[in-house]
């Protein structure tokens, strides 16, 4: 891994937008279930686009909202 | 009272190391954070230091030997010089598209000391050449100012370290986006392409560099970290940024990965300004890539 393994990542998570219940967990991020993908995909854009961040589709189908 | 020999071997001495100063201002224009105030500053300095080399000799002659001790004065304000860039440049970081990286600035800082020396080597071996020849003045003045100018274009050879060109051939990158993933010559770079507008943005504007290392302990060099941070600084500084900007290696062949969406979208730009790279003094560099050719061509 080198060097960069030693660095803290200079990212983190804002937040995390699933169809799943189950993995709605208490955590630092905003974990937010949602019903439909339709509403999963909005959500997410909405709130990277309000903090300026980044987004992460996850094989999954969740999503991660993290700033780089 | 200085008599007219003194005086016209302080003058040329003068001349020669701020001339010295300004010709490798002009050498390394892309490290410098601000033009007209930062010519000025640095070419008074330059002027400073080839004062106290140019009157070392005088000194020395006229037996004058505390007069000599200002010459650690000199490397002291030089020392200042190399701290107050580093200062200067840090705290531009978080101004810029993206870091130098603390490797890059040690480099530079170091860059801006050494060439402080320039000017007081200069002067010095001019006023010492003028001292030592007993011919006609004007005679004495011409030579001397040959020797600067070799000491000049010696020293500068001598300092010019490497660059990415030097050790690696640089090559267009096709990009490709599979779901969230960016790809380039097949080297996976990001997942952060989430959103269908990074996506269009990327596939759209997005251009990419993949850098071949031309033997493979090169590698040494380029998977270090600051070095391909200050690679893709002057990527982003040469096009400017619109938006995401990534380095990534490929642990296999060493190829190393340089991608962004620009502002201006010119790929033989890019190409070159990754190439013009410096190698950083502080990375660890094989020896084969430390030998430097004082004669070599450009």
């Amino acid at each position: 891994m080198g060097k960069e393994a030693n660095i803290k990542p200079p990212y983190e998570i804002l937040a995390f937008i699933t169809i799943n219940k189950d993995r709605v967990l208490a955590g630092n991020a905003l974990s937010l279930y949602t019903d439909t993908k339709e509403v999963q995909k909005m959500l997410t854009v909405d709130i990277a686009k309000a903090l300026k961040a980044d987004i992460v589709e996850l094989k999954t189908g969740d999503y991660m909202v993290i700033r780089v | 009272m200085l008599n007219i020999n003194d005086l016209t071997m302080i003058i040329t001495a003068t001349i020669m190391g701020t001339l010295a100063r300004i010709f490798t201002l002009k050498e390394d224009i892309r490290q410098y954070p601000s033009y007209p105030n930062g010519y000025l500053i640095h070419i008074v300095i330059g002027f400073v230091a080839a004062g106290l080399g140019a009157v070392a000799i005088p000194a020395l002659l006229s037996k004058n030997y505390i007069a000599i001790t200002f010459l650690v004065l000199a490397v002291q304000q030089f020392r200042d010089v190399r701290k107050m860039e580093k200062d200067s440049l840090l705290s531009l970081e978080e101004t810029e598209y993206t870091y130098r990286g603390n490797a890059y600035i040690d480099g530079i800082a170091k860059t801006f000391e050494a060439r402080n020396y320039f000017a007081l080597i200069v002067a010095l071996s001019v006023s010492f050449v003028i001292q030592i020849l007993k011919s006609k003045l004007w005679l004495e003045v011409v030579i001397s100012i040959i020797v600067g100018i070799v000491i000049i274009f010696l020293l500068t050879r001598f300092s010019k370290g490497k660059s990415v060109g030097d050790i690696a051939d640089v090559k267009p990158g096709k990009i490709e986006i599979k779901d969230s993933e960016l790809y380039v010559d097949g080297i996976f770079v990001s997942n952060i392409l989430g959103s269908d507008n990074a996506r269009k943005l990327y596939k759209e504007e997005g251009i990419a560099v993949v850098i071949y290392p031309k033997e493979d302990h090169f590698r040494v060099t380029l998977d270090h970290y600051g070095q391909r941070q200050a690679i893709l600084f002057e990527a982003t500084r040469a096009l400017g940024l619109k938006r995401y900007h990534f380095t990534r290696k490929d642990y296999e062949k060493g190829r190393i990965v340089v991608t962004l969406v620009p502002i201006i979208s010119d790929i033989n730009r890019l190409i070159d300004s990754v190439k013009n790279t410096p190698l950083l003094e502080s990375v660890q560099k094989s020896h084969s890539v430390m030998k430097t050719n004082l004669l070599r061509s450009e």
